[in-house]
């Protein structure tokens, strides 16, 4: 079956054309909405794979979805927009809970003027993410990034990430942008971040974090960037300074000891093995492939064996998206992460 | 907000104060709520990563069974009464932290090898000499349990450690035995360890009462007696006793819902901006208010007051048996199970509004509410002649269908001018689909880091009680105020005449 995009409407009569579908729909439609969820990208079908996307998570989320797929690259200049609304029954009274959706295909001119697309038809008052799905371009210009709120990306799909870093860095350096960086490969790392606090909050744990003297971690090909984010906010929290850049770096703890890292790949989960170790414990997630567990567990000579498991999300967009915009707030451990580890990218 | 435990890899990761490892001991194990709330509730948190690993389960209760048909058990109740679907490598993980520990709860002995079973458990999980006593039993057992806490020593931590005990509801049935059940429950726990709970607290949206009023300027600015006419605080039910006769006939609605629930929403209505959200800070000013609250005392209860009893009628077009005929209720039962009552706060915000409070069992439907009624219009303009407008009314449902919703007036679209009321709704279940935890998940993660905000404290206990003894020592005196009501109605006369006294109707849910 081709996709459907929605209703075809002319760029200037959205509002109009919205407010029509809205009538046409009859009575038990509520409208709903938390955010603009503006969803950027350049590759051809890209409207397809988000309109997907976002009739999975507006039933959690409600929102105003603006999906643009673009071709700046293009000649000329090309606007065409569709309309459409995702519903979802609630409750027993059988009403559905609507949220709006609004697609661009833009090319040329049009593509490289984005924001008087886009802007001109966000929900007022409500905030603005935008889900940039391609890599970021120089010069980074404020006019774009002032109007958004959070500013969503995925770092592991970067074939350069050290230019991208550097790139996302100026936007939360521009003087008028009050944006959120929300890395999706940061919000990703949560649940390993969580279950590791999680496993050493055992008394006799804390202080052998500070002892520590390796780091191993196994990430799934292709998340080599998640590993290292992972890498970044270990050294971060526990005050290690990178002395041996590389493949298998090496840091220097607070106390001048010796932490050496190292990566291997293997398939399955993002990250499906950390090991942390001391002289005298040892600290180890796992999560075999297919399995929604992490399996924790501490132990050595100086702790008591402790184990658990926990649920680990999936991690199809979807669950990462959706915990990234149910969590809110700034990241502020993001950034000193990513230059923490600066010289790995 | 700094994290008790100095766990590094804590900050950023939740904006709330870490649980600390304990072992979390639940008298009353077998009980109807350990299996329906306790128990899902922990699982529910450890599943989600948001217990430590350390923390440690241990039933007491009198009846003969092992740790493996505890576990049995409790498996089945939390497949039937969790929040989310149980898991069975999660449960088998979670479990493994639950032991059973068989005594009865006068047995010295019994304390005795808890107490040793407990240091044990410090050693081999890492406890860290963290206790949390949780009192699921009938008040009656407080003091013989309490007492052999306190004897066997487990009342006290080792230095760096904490003993805290949860306690459930009634506390107390008035303001001596509230009184005589604090100072018991003080002999053993100091206050700073005694959490009470009264589990509408942990309701999401009880909790937003107070980011509604404090985080939006628009609210707060009109929120005094130059703009309110009055407040109608509601808590309604279609259900009758449901096998809790023995309890509700010596307890009534009163005591049941109003001196604790409803007066907890009530203060957190009325109270002035607290100085911080440390729990005593917004603790001292929900006492103030019951403080503040106008006594009623003798025939001034009877011209406040009105308590009804329901008799038989329809609910849903199904016919049910009136009050006394259900099973436990003696026929000459004068409990009552509507109570709606006009009270006053005394202090420069409130001076001059009447709040409204109302309970009920065997309602057309159930709900809970706080209802703002804004002062109208000048008698200008708009606001003239034969159309009075309506006022602005401000709705926080509590439940269900938690969300907020203003009434306003608006034109009607025409060349006439007709203006009517207008509602703008917000539904919690409509912007956010993901379910919210259960309150008891809320609570008991509150009382393991150490957060009694969501607790009542003992003044508030004693202030709350010391308001309801004046009504039910006016209401010892006479009997013939009881007025009857059919079951699927919206209660008694009297009480309509209540409120029509001050102008005002009771709102239809």
């Amino acid at each position: 079956m081709s996709f459907d995009p929605g209703i075809p409407v002319p760029i200037g009569g959205i509002e109009r054309e919205l407010g029509n579908l809205w009538e046409e729909s009859g009575d038990g439609k509520t409208r709903a909405s938390l955010i603009n969820l503006a969803i950027y990208n350049e590759k051809p079908g890209s409207l397809e794979t988000n309109t997907g996307i976002i009739r999975e998570i507006a039933g959690e989320h409600a929102m105003r979805a603006i999906l643009v797929e673009a071709d700046p690259q293009a000649g000329g200049s090309s606007a065409e927009a569709w309309i459409s609304m995702h519903c979802y029954l609630r409750g027993a009274k059988g009403g559905s809970v609507c949220s709006e959706q609004i697609s661009f295909r833009l090319a040329g001119e049009a593509a490289r003027s984005l924001q008087s697309v886009v802007f001109s038809h966000l929900d007022s008052d409500l905030p603005l993410a935008l889900w940039w799905q391609a890599d970021f371009h120089p010069p980074i210009q404020g006019k774009l990034w002032r109007w958004v709120d959070r500013l969503l990306f995925d770092s592991r799909h970067w074939k350069k990430p050290a230019g991208q870093f550097a790139l996302i860095g100026q936007i939360a350096g521009l003087a008028e942008a009050r944006t959120v960086l929300c890395d999706l490969n940061w919000a990703r790392s949560l649940p390993v971040r969580q279950a590791l606090a999680g496993i050493v909050e055992t008394p006799g744990a804390l202080p052998e974090l500070e002892l520590l003297r390796s780091l191993h971690l196994d990430h799934a090909p292709g998340h080599r960037t998640t590993a290292l984010l992972l890498v970044g906010w270990l050294a971060d929290r526990l005050g290690w300074h990178l002395t041996l850049p590389g493949h298998n770096p090496q840091f220097q703890d607070a106390r001048g000891g010796s932490v050496s890292v190292t990566l291997g790949e293997a398939d399955g989960a993002s990250i499906s093995r950390m090991r942390l170790t001391s002289e005298k414990a040892t600290f180890e997630l796992s999560r075999e492939a297919n399995s929604d567990l992490y399996v924790t567990t501490a132990g050595g000579t100086s702790l008591p064996p402790t184990s658990r498991m926990v649920r680990a999300p999936r991690e199809e967009t979807r669950e990462i998206l959706l915990m990234e915009l149910a969590r809110g707030g700034r990241h502020p451990l993001y950034a000193r992460a990513v230059k923490a580890v600066e010289a790995l990218w | 907000m700094s994290s008790p435990t100095a766990n590094p890899l804590r900050e950023g990761i939740a904006n709330r104060l870490m649980p600390e490892p304990c072992t979390l001991v639940i008298f009353g194990a077998t009980g109807d709520l350990t299996h329906r709330k306790l128990i899902p509730a922990l699982y529910n948190l450890a599943a989600e990563g948001a217990l430590p690993p350390a923390v440690t389960i241990i039933g007491f209760a009198r009846r003969e069974k092992t740790s493996e048909q505890f576990r049995k058990e409790l498996e089945e109740a939390t497949r039937k009464f969790s929040r989310t679907p149980l898991n069975e490598e999660l449960w088998a993980s979670f479990a493994s932290s639950i032991h059973y520990h068989q005594s009865p709860f006068d047995d010295a002995e019994g304390y005795r090898r808890l107490a040793a079973e407990m240091e044990k458990t410090d050693l081999a999980r890492g406890t860290g000499g963290n206790r949390l006593y949780y009192l699921a039993v009938a008040p009656d057992q407080f003091p013989v349990i309490l007492g052999h806490l306190r004897e066997s020593g487990l009342n006290t931590a080792p230095p760096g450690s904490w003993a805290r005990v949860i306690v459930e509801k009634p506390f107390g049935k008035d303001l001596a035995t509230a009184t005589a059940l604090n100072q018991l429950v003080n002999e053993v726990f100091p206050e700073r360890d005694t959490y009470r709970i009264d589990h509408y607290l942990g309701k999401e949206t009880a909790q937003n009462i107070m980011v509604m009023r404090f985080a939006n300027s628009i609210f707060e600015s009109i929120w005094d007696s130059g703009h309110i006419s009055h407040v109608q605080i509601t808590a309604v039910e279609p259900l009758g006793v449901e096998g809790r006769a023995g309890y509700y006939d010596t307890s009534g609605a009163m005591r049941d819902m109003i001196q604790n629930h409803l007066l907890q929403l009530l203060t957190l209505t009325a109270m002035e901006p607290p100085t911080s959200l440390s729990a005593d800070a917004i603790r001292d000013e929900k006492v103030k208010v019951l403080r503040s609250l106008r006594p009623l005392r003798g025939e001034d209860v009877f011209t406040h007051v009105v308590r009804a009893q329901y008799k038989a009628g329809l609910i849903n077009g199904q016919p049910v048996p009136g009050y006394r005929d259900a099973d436990g209720v003696p026929k000459d039962s004068a409990t009552e199970t509507y109570v709606a009552l006009q009270v006053n706060i005394d202090n420069w915000r409130w001076a001059g509004v009447p709040f409204f409070i109302r309970t009920a069992k065997r309602m057309p439907k159930g709900g809970t509410e706080i209802a703002i009624t804004f002062k109208g219009v000048p008698r200008v303009l708009f606001n003239q002649g034969g159309d009075v407008l309506d006022e602005n009314v401000l709705v926080i449902r509590i439940q269900p269908d938690e969300g907020v919703s203003l009434r306003m007036s608006a034109k009607m679209p025409g060349s006439s001018l007709r203006i009517e009321p207008v509602k703008m709704d917000f539904h919690y279940g409509t912007s956010f689909g993901k379910a919210t935890p259960e309150a008891y998940e809320r609570l008991l993660l509150d009382a393991m880091s150490g957060d009694a905000t969501l607790f009542a404290r003992r003044d508030e206990v004693e202030e709350a009680w010391a308001f309801v003894d004046g009504i039910e020592e006016a209401w010892k005196t006479r009997r013939d105020d009881l007025a009857l009501y059919e079951a699927g109605s919206w209660g008694p006369a009297e009480a309509a005449e209540l409120a029509a006294r001050h102008g005002v109707t009771w709102r239809r849910m």
